[in-house]
């Protein structure tokens, strides 16, 4: 039978078969922090149990960490108590810690493929939503909860029900690749088919324009699957691939091997269906901006913060859901999106904080500087990130322009750590969410790409891209 | 199973309003329950008692996998959210830590059911009684293996 991608790979990993399409699935891969994994590992101690396959598990920490200065001790005493804590229970249990220290450290889903942990066919967990990032390598990548995460460290299994196949196409030349980015590509997508549009789902991205992506920004798209209520997110491997990981510190030693495995079993028949199906002509698109508190409530730069009736086309659940969000971001429908004015820029988290985010962000920084009442911040995805950016110097240009240049971690993309946007702040995110109090109690976000945002910080609102001269 | 609704008309409603980002820290679950609905309702912790309902909306617990989302929730007090529907992470973990009920119910039994109404709840029936407003509504049943494994007390405790 014609089978597609995410069924082979689920096929490929079923322990057991349950009825009613719910199976015990193998996990290839499971990848641990600190916030999600303390309960889990008291679990396991309780019952007196061992964690069954500490060579597949790898921990980090990144959510609560600070960004500043790593030599000094950390001042937010819970953050140090978990911190500690996942010290504590990686050692205890024999798990391999990348702790804030190390060469290695970052976040998690960056991590994961930066180390060659991430592999095409294989299944990956994680207590955390955007584990779906690790899909970008035709890898099965579900997030999950404590629970279940206590559940893989005893058994190496989970018990899932089997989600529905979802086909994204995405077809078509964007006039500017440097301008129109993946996370146009897919704000573009969530707002179109709403953030429940892929609920019981795992998306499988397709097309032309797909293929035309490099894996950093296929990771984009990935990542922000569970924004469109998807399970996990998918893309199948190909050369970029390959190359991508061929070397890395983690890969198996018969990678050559694996490669043409993969090549031969890690794509969708070309007669397979799929339950769903959208498609997304990207040379139509324009730059994405964020006006409200979820990623479907998403404009085109050129466009205006819209009218709750316009926006909820007739829906009255939506159209209040409209009021409520223009209330809480403080904006009047009808503002035209580049009048609108920003105190803060972050430019970060695992959607948007990989080097060549940062290359393409420090462009349109080059020799300028930012507004003068702008705080913006750069948080590199993790310490190899940072480093290679050092090493070619955008560091210095960030840093000249006024940019604060910080330590890796998921910093103001949840608001954990002291880095948080205050009561009212206005602020432009490359982040993933734009829900209330995310970035801080009161904050307001607005989601963009890494080169909208380095462009609102120099010109202190937010400005379509395409007009600005980047060579 | 009895108990009295707060209801939130909305939407969409998601973990990290449910359980704001810098509690995560917290590992005390009577503690972390101090601070659900925090971000959008403040007063949720004085008004909520053991055995209320929540009622809610479409995609109920979008966003992060924060199982202290669940437990906050849980440890407030509350029984079951009937919502509906529900985003597929907050669902299990709901399920698998046997922390309360997610129940699935029609979007008329949403719009019918007000703040403060007493409901009596009997999943094997797939009933919900409303005893302030008489009446009864269909509840969406569980499927077949997350009746078992609530049936069992969370997932730990489930043998296939
Ligand atoms: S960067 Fe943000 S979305 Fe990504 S893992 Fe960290 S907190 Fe989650």
């Amino acid at each position: 039978m014609a089978k597609t991608l995410f069924e082979k790979i689920w096929d490929s990993h079923v322990v057991v078969d349950e009825r009613n399409g719910r199976s015990l699935l193998y996990v290839d891969r499971h990848l641990v922090h600190e916030v999600t994994s303390p309960q889990a590992f008291d679990g396991l101690r309780m019952n007196k149990r061992k964690v069954r396959r500490t060579d597949l598990t790898f921990a980090t920490m990144d959510h609560n960490v600070p960004t500043s200065n790593r030599s000094l001790p950390i001042v937010d005493q819970t953050s140090a108590v978990q911190i500690k804590t996942l010290e504590r229970n990686c050692k205890e249990f024999g798990i391999e810690l990348f702790d804030i220290n190390s060469p290695n450290q970052g976040i998690v889903h960056v991590i994961g493929p930066e180390l060659g942990i991430t592999l095409p066919g294989t299944t990956i967990v994680c207590g955390d939503s955007h584990t779906s990032t690790h899909g970008a390598f035709g890898a099965l990548a579900f997030g999950i909860g404590t629970s279940d995460v206590e559940h893989v460290l005893a058994t190496q299994c989970i018990l899932m029900e089997k989600p529905k196949t979802f086909e994204i196409n995405v077809v078509g030349k964007r006039k500017n690749p440097h301008t129109i980015t993946a996370k146009d590509i897919i704000l573009s997508i969530i707002r179109q088919i709403g953030t429940a549009g892929g609920t019981g789902t795992a998306f499988e991205y397709r097309g032309e324009t797909i293929s035309d992506l490099s894996m950093e920004q296929r990771m984009t798209i990935c990542n922000m699957s569970i924004e469109g209520g998807a399970r996990a997110g998918i893309i199948a491997p190909d050369e970029k691939t390959f190359d991508y990981l061929r070397g890395r510190r983690y890969v198996p030693k018969n990678y050559d091997e694996l490669v043409e495995y993969w090549k031969e079993n890690l794509k969708t028949d070309s007669n397979a269906r799929f339950d769903k199906s959208f498609t997304l002509r990207a040379d139509e698109i324009a730059p994405q901006v964020s006006w409200g508190t979820n990623p479907a409530m998403t404009v085109d730069v050129t466009g205006k913060v819209p009218f709750p009736e316009e926006y909820a086309k007739g829906n009255a659940e939506e159209q209040k859901a409209a009021v409520k969000a223009l209330q809480y971001m403080g904006l009047k429908s009808g503002t035209p999106i580049t009048d609108i004015e920003l105190d803060r820029i972050f430019i970060g988290s695992c959607t948007n904080s990989r080097l060549e985010d940062l290359i393409e962000a420090s462009k349109v920084v080059n020799g300028k500087k930012i507004s003068p009442k702008m705080r913006a911040m750069i948080v590199p995805g993790s310490q190899h990130v940072k480093k290679q950016a050092e090493e070619m110097g955008l560091d210095k240009i960030f840093k000249d322009a006024g940019f604060e240049w910080r330590e890796s971690g998921c910093s103001m993309c949840l608001g954990m750590n002291p880095d948080i946007l205050s009561a009212g702040e206005r602020c432009a995110s490359t982040s993933n969410r734009n829900f209330e109090g995310r970035q801080g109690a009161g904050g307001r976000t607005h989601l963009v790409s890494p080169v909208m945002a380095a462009a609102a910080a120099i010109y202190g609102h937010f400005v379509d891209v395409r007009e600005l001269d980047l060579n | 199973m009895k108990g009295s609704v707060i209801k939130y008309e909305r939407d969409n409603i998601d973990t990290d309003v449910i359980l704001p980002g810098p509690y995560l820290k917290i590992h005390d679950y009577n503690e972390l329950a101090k601070h659900a609905m925090e971000g959008i309702d403040k007063d949720f912790h004085k008004k909520v008692k053991p055995g209320d309902f929540i009622v809610a909306g479409k995609n109920f617990g979008c966003g992060s996998s924060r199982e202290h989302a669940p437990i906050a929730l849980s440890y407030s007090g509350i029984k079951a959210v009937l919502a509906i529907s529900f985003a597929r992470i907050f669902y299990r973990n709901a399920v698998d830590g046997a922390f309360l009920l997610p129940i699935e119910i029609e979007e008329s039994a949403y719009r019918d059911i007000s703040e403060k109404d007493d409901l009596d709840i009997d999943t094997s029936k797939n009933e919900i009684k409303n005893l302030t407003k008489n009446k009864i509504y269909q509840m969406k049943p569980f499927p077949e293996l997350i009746g078992k494994i609530i049936a069992a007390g969370g997932l730990f405790n489930y043998k296939p």
